[in-house]
């Protein structure tokens, strides 16, 4: 019953997201914004999957966004790669980067996980600034989309289908993950990891694919992106930026595998609308966060979904005494 | 080694700073025992059973388990051998159910917890029937789809015993059962470790404060006093020796006995 409830939610949900070209122009948001709102949900996804699944402060995924993106680019500008392998090298690049870092944050827990993880993201960060000559430094790197095979162009619509496939089948995957048993002892590792090891399950290995999954996922978004604006800049891989994925998680619902999706949305559709306004839309949107964290002390789905199940369970504890 | 020893610690030592909280004791738990650790506060007694358990591997000594070496093997690795274990302020997933949280070890013994595709059809019965068959033993059946956290203390205490067993160990490590119990809980809890031995064969090596609790189920009992074996032997020795009485016991606590 349960399971179907949220079928028909993420049903309908696809399909207002699927009729975007025709929904956005009502609230005068171009279509490439609803396109970022897809991309941005994976990175947020991969920082839910560490942070709001697994219980490790994910504080540097901009490093993965950051690897995919400058992949999708640098692979796009150098190496004359078509749309798809820019997507495939731009992924590949934040896996790999994801490799040579997971050996190094597997051990860390808490906040050592955490100033480890943006140390790292600041590393990436830093090179992308000072190799001015391959990456444009500061000033980031301009390229054409590439075409797909070389023939096909896309456009803003096609662009945001792609968005929209890339979204709904790392929603999927993620929902699959989580709800795995793979994904049940994560969760656990979060309440209590000492446990979970007096269970003689090694927990470090399951930190080091749930790593590996989080990078990729960012990796892809971070592709998407940067073919998205067609435009690689150092900011991306930097920790402010793993910090707006923090927030839109914790604003969308920290450990709900929709959340994501409705964290993203907030920001960056309130981003671009506010900025139209007014050019203190930090201010405002400051002040939306700290609303929206006062009234959805779990986030905004996580908050919902408590008190969806709060009702039937306190009917249904009361035979058990 | 004693071949008939299942767990053997030989002179292990843990320091913490200047402080020497465990002082080269030697233990051996014979298999098929119940045997316990008991001594004062600050005696050193969790901090040794967490060398045994490996939640911190002994600065010196050496720690085996069926003869083969475990001083600085992984707690996990240990759980894999046959070794279980549960904590003073039971460790559980408070988040959870019952089922659930005996679910966990369910599967991480069944090699089911990596994967990706939940268990369905046979197996997933099989996973099932095992809960159930570990809820019954410890007697919370009927508290199965409550979440952990709605237990009392000596329910959580019941379910973080069937999460050890759920991992079939050979030797069950219980740090302090009775600890913040009620008195009536504390019987329930005396029955379901007798019957660990009883009913499923089980070695027993457990910490305890509670004098009742340890003189009727242990069969022997080393006493710790500010790190270091102060006396071991069979619960009436322990009972009979002076050096004990004076150090910790008191006449009282002993002539009920």
């Amino acid at each position: 019953m349960k399971a179907r409830a949220e079928l028909i939610a993420g049903i309908v949900v696809v399909a207002i997201l699927a009729a975007g070209p025709y929904l956005s122009p009502l609230i005068h948001v171009d279509l490439s914004i609803v396109s970022e709102v897809l991309v941005t949900a994976l990175a947020v996804m991969s920082v839910n999957l560490l942070l709001g699944y697994t219980g490790l402060p994910a504080f540097g995924n901009a490093a993965y966004f950051g690897l995919g993106a400058y992949g999708a680019a640098l692979s796009a500008k150098y190496l004359h790669v078509d749309f798809i392998g820019a997507v495939i090298i731009g992924t590949a690049s934040a896996l790999l980067g994801g490799l040579i870092l997971a050996p190094f944050l597997l051990r860390r827990r808490g906040i050592y996980f955490g100033l480890l993880s943006i140390a790292f993201g600041q590393v990436f960060y830093f090179v992308a600034y000072r190799f001015t000559d391959v990456t444009g430094g500061e000033d980031g790197m301009n390229f054409p989309r590439p075409l797909v095979l070389g023939h096909y162009a896309i456009n803003e619509t096609t662009f945001f289908y792609v968005a929209l496939a890339a979204f709904v089948g790392c929603l999927i995957a993620f929902r699959t993950v989580v709800r795995s048993p793979f994904g049940r002892t994560l969760v656990a590792i979060r309440q209590n990891e000492a446990r979970v090891r007096y269970l003689g399950l090694n927990t470090d290995r399951f930190i080091f694919v749930a790593l590996l999954i989080s990078a990729t996922l960012a990796g892809l978004g971070g592709a998407l992106f940067g073919l998205l604006i067609n435009f690689a800049y150092p900011l991306e891989l930097d920790w402010h930026q793993s910090g707006f994925f923090v927030l839109m998680m914790i604003l969308g619902g920290a450990g709900t595998v929709w959340g994501s999706l409705v964290g993203s949305f907030i920001y960056v559709i309130g981003k671009d609308i506010i900025s139209t306004q007014t050019s203190y839309w930090q201010l405002y949107l400051g002040g939306l966060f700290v609303a929206c964290v006062l009234a959805f002390p779990r986030g905004i789905l996580g908050t919902l979904l408590a008190r969806l199940n709060a009702r039937p369970a306190a009917a249904d504890s009361e035979p058990h005494g | 080694m004693d071949s008939a020893m299942m767990l053997e610690a030989r002179g292990v030592s843990k320091f913490f700073g200047g402080v020497k909280a465990v002082d080269e004791v030697s233990i051996g738990v014979r298999e098929g025992s119940i045997h316990a650790v008991i001594g004062p506060n600050g005696a050193g007694k969790t901090t040794f059973f967490n060398t045994l358990s490996g939640f911190y591997f002994p600065d010196s000594g050496r720690v085996t388990y069926r003869g083969s070496e475990i001083t600085r093997l992984a707690n996990w690795k240990r759980i894999v051998l046959g070794m279980g274990r549960t904590f003073q302020t039971p460790s559980v997933f408070a988040e959870l159910t019952v089922r659930e949280n005996v679910m966990l070890g369910v599967r991480a013994r069944a090699g089911v917890a990596f994967r990706l595709r939940p268990p369905a059809g046979e197996e997933r019965e099989t996973l099932e029937h095992r809960v159930d068959e570990l809820l019954g033993f410890v007697n919370l059946g009927r508290s199965k789809e409550r979440l952990v956290a709605e237990l009392s203390h000596g329910g959580q205490r019941l379910c973080e015993i069937a999460m050890s067993l759920s991992t079939e160990p050979s030797l069950v490590l219980l740090d302090e059962p009775m600890a913040g119990l009620a008195e009536t809980e504390t019987d329930r809890i005396i029955t379901v470790i007798r019957d660990l031995r009883q009913r499923l064969g089980l070695t027993v090596l457990f910490v305890e404060h509670n004098m009742r609790v340890v003189l009727s189920l242990a069969e022997r009992i080393t006493v710790l006093d500010r790190g270091k074996v102060l006396a071991e032997g069979t619960p009436s020795e322990i009972a009979a020796n002076e050096i004990v009485r004076d150090a910790y016991l008191g006449k009282e606590a002993l002539d009920h006995v």
